[in-house]
């Protein structure tokens, strides 16, 4: 009787037990041959190509122009980025406020603002003059104090900066919206018996909270910005590709000054996700000890059966997920 | 939720509120910070009137901020512990005496320190909510509100979501607490921490006080026949 529950054959003394031979991942590695011949292929012909001209690439990389382009680029990804995100937090609480006019206005700025091409905010800001000759400050229907010229007051860089904030702000705000959503109500009730005030409660208890989910969608968002930021070569913005396209125009050098701008988009790219891996980890302290180490990949075949992808899945899932702290 | 409830407690007094779920106990804990707003009938708290102003025949709803004044004298412990799981275990202490009560940060340390001692946890005043068990964190939780040094404790089920073998711990600090003379008042399924440490014990079924008494007396001759009832399924 008690034999058919064991049906594993007693081991025998002085034997090792029987080693664990994984599946072969025949798919995997044909399929790891073809991509490995498709890249090096694809470098070999652009490092080969005369037409890159990597001479010429080297020679403009550092260049002045391109340089004072990449300060601009930088510049404006910065601040438009942080002030976006200012402006965003605030109408993600006017969204979720009980009062129901702030949410209204939230929400229309936030239809409004999102829902029209950034180009076509950039030129609306540059072209306000029109729309507007005169900026003044006074009280509506009432005095005016001070008047000047809306081509005076807003270049084509004042432009740029309101028109990225603003579109910035509208998709930041759904951004942090959705963070604060994600924190449990659990928390802000904790706050309110403790007699902490309603700013005071958002500020250190929900927001830092909220972080956790705000944080890989912001710096998708900052990449995002980034690349956006070219949109205001249009209207004559001197950012890394209006400088290129300024290089270019005079000496015809075209693919290899494009191939300037694009690398240091990569450049910057890569450093700001670097910059975010840090961050997330930052605020996602208190929800796990620590990092499960990396296991090697000869532990991940023996060990799990699954594809290697679906494990890293798991793993980012247990960092992040609130539940992963059950144990 | 709640019909015409009357109950009056004495400082220094524990009372245990007991019922069926759905009976209100956990809704009658909420409405005395406020956490609940009362749609008809008076809260109050050592005197002071809960989340309202007396203006002739009207009730005036305070502001935010009033009220937040209010529920820092209240402390309040959770089902759910409800620790700020960002926050180190110190840090959960010192945030509240810091902002509200405008405490020095050294002097809110000091005491926190005190405090986590008292619950038995001295030695992990670094450590977050996460790394502790759910018993300890419990405890914390109690700290934390004390921190505030508060004249009424509320606990909404404090056992309730612990292992029963963590059940243990976390009614010996309210034990403690009550020995202290503490006003507490708890919403609770353990019938033996009722019989010991409650002063009295309150039956709610249907948002009604049923009946309520010394614990020896209700817990073992109830008079009315749903406390007989109800305490025949949970003893």
């Amino acid at each position: 009787m008690s034999e058919s529950l064991l049906p594993l054959e007693a081991p025998v003394k002085d034997e090792p037990p029987p080693r664990v031979v994984p599946v072969r991942r025949t798919g995997q590695w044909a399929s790891a041959a073809v991509v490995a011949f498709l890249a090096v292929f694809a470098v070999q012909s652009l490092a080969t190509n005369d037409a890159m001209q990597w001479d010429v690439v080297g020679a403009y990389f550092t260049s002045k122009s391109i340089v004072r382009g990449l300060y601009m680029t930088l510049w404006l990804t910065g601040l438009t980025f942080v002030l976006g995100f200012l402006l965003g937090t605030v109408l993600a609480i006017c969204r979720m406020s009980g009062n129901a006019v702030l949410r209204g206005a939230a929400l229309g700025y936030i239809w409004l603002f999102r829902s029209t091409p950034l180009l076509v905010q950039l030129l609306v800001w540059f072209n306000i003059g029109a729309l507007y000759p005169k900026l003044g400050l006074g009280i509506p229907w009432g005095p005016t104090f001070v008047q000047v010229d809306a081509k005076d007051l807003i270049g084509a860089t004042t432009a740029a900066i309101i028109g990225l904030t603003v579109h910035e702000a509208a998709l930041a705000a759904e951004i942090v919206r959705g963070g604060i959503l994600g924190v449990d109500a659990g928390q802000t009730q904790a706050a309110q018996a403790l007699g902490l005030s309603r700013f005071r409660t958002l500020r250190r208890i929900v927001l830092p909270q909220a972080m956790r989910t705000i944080l890989p969608n912001a710096g998708n968002q900052i990449v995002s910005l980034l690349k956006s930021t070219t949109l205001v070569s249009v209207i004559g913005v001197g950012d890394v590709l209006y400088s290129a396209e300024l290089i270019y125009g005079r000496n015809f050098l075209i693919i290899p000054l494009l191939l300037v701008a694009t690398l240091w988009y990569l450049v910057v790219a890569s450093l700001l996700s670097v910059g975010q891996f840090a961050l997330e980890r930052h605020y996602g302290r208190g929800s796990d000890e620590r990092r499960p180490r990396r296991r090697t990949p000869h532990e991940r075949r023996s060990l799990d059966p699954r594809p290697a992808r679906l494990l890293r899945r798991d793993a980012r899932a247990a960092r992040r997920g609130p539940g992963g702290g059950g144990g | 939720m709640l019909r015409g409830v009357d109950l009056e407690v004495a400082a220094g007094e524990v009372v245990c509120l007991i019922g069926p779920s759905g009976s209100g106990k956990s809704t009658l804990l909420r409405c005395v910070n406020h956490l609940q707003p009362i749609a008809a009938g008076t809260v109050h708290v050592g005197g002071e009137l809960i989340g309202h102003r007396r203006h002739g025949d009207a009730l005036h709803e305070l502001k935010p901020r009033q009220v937040a004044r209010q529920r820092a004298g209240i402390g309040m412990v959770f089902q759910n512990f409800n620790l700020f799981p960002h926050l180190t275990v110190l840090e959960n202490l010192v945030e509240a005496p810091v902002a509200v009560r405008r405490l020095r940060r050294a002097d809110a340390e000091e005491r926190a320190r005190a405090l986590v001692a008292r619950v038995g946890l001295a030695g992990r005043e670094g450590s977050y909510p996460r790394q502790l068990s759910g018993g300890q964190q419990q405890r914390i939780a109690i700290a934390r509100a004390l921190a505030m040094e508060p004249a009424v404790m509320l606990f909404d089920e404090p056992t309730s979501a612990l292992d029963p073998e963590l059940v243990g711990e976390v009614l010996g600090v309210m034990r403690d607490l009550a020995g202290t003379g503490m006003t507490m008042v708890v919403v609770t399924h353990e019938m033996g921490f009722a019989r010991e440490a409650a002063d009295r014990v309150v039956f709610l079924d249907e948002g009604r006080v049923v009946e309520s008494g010394p614990p020896a007396r209700l817990l073992a001759d109830p008079e009315q026949a749903r406390t007989r009832a109800f305490l025949d399924h949970v003893l």
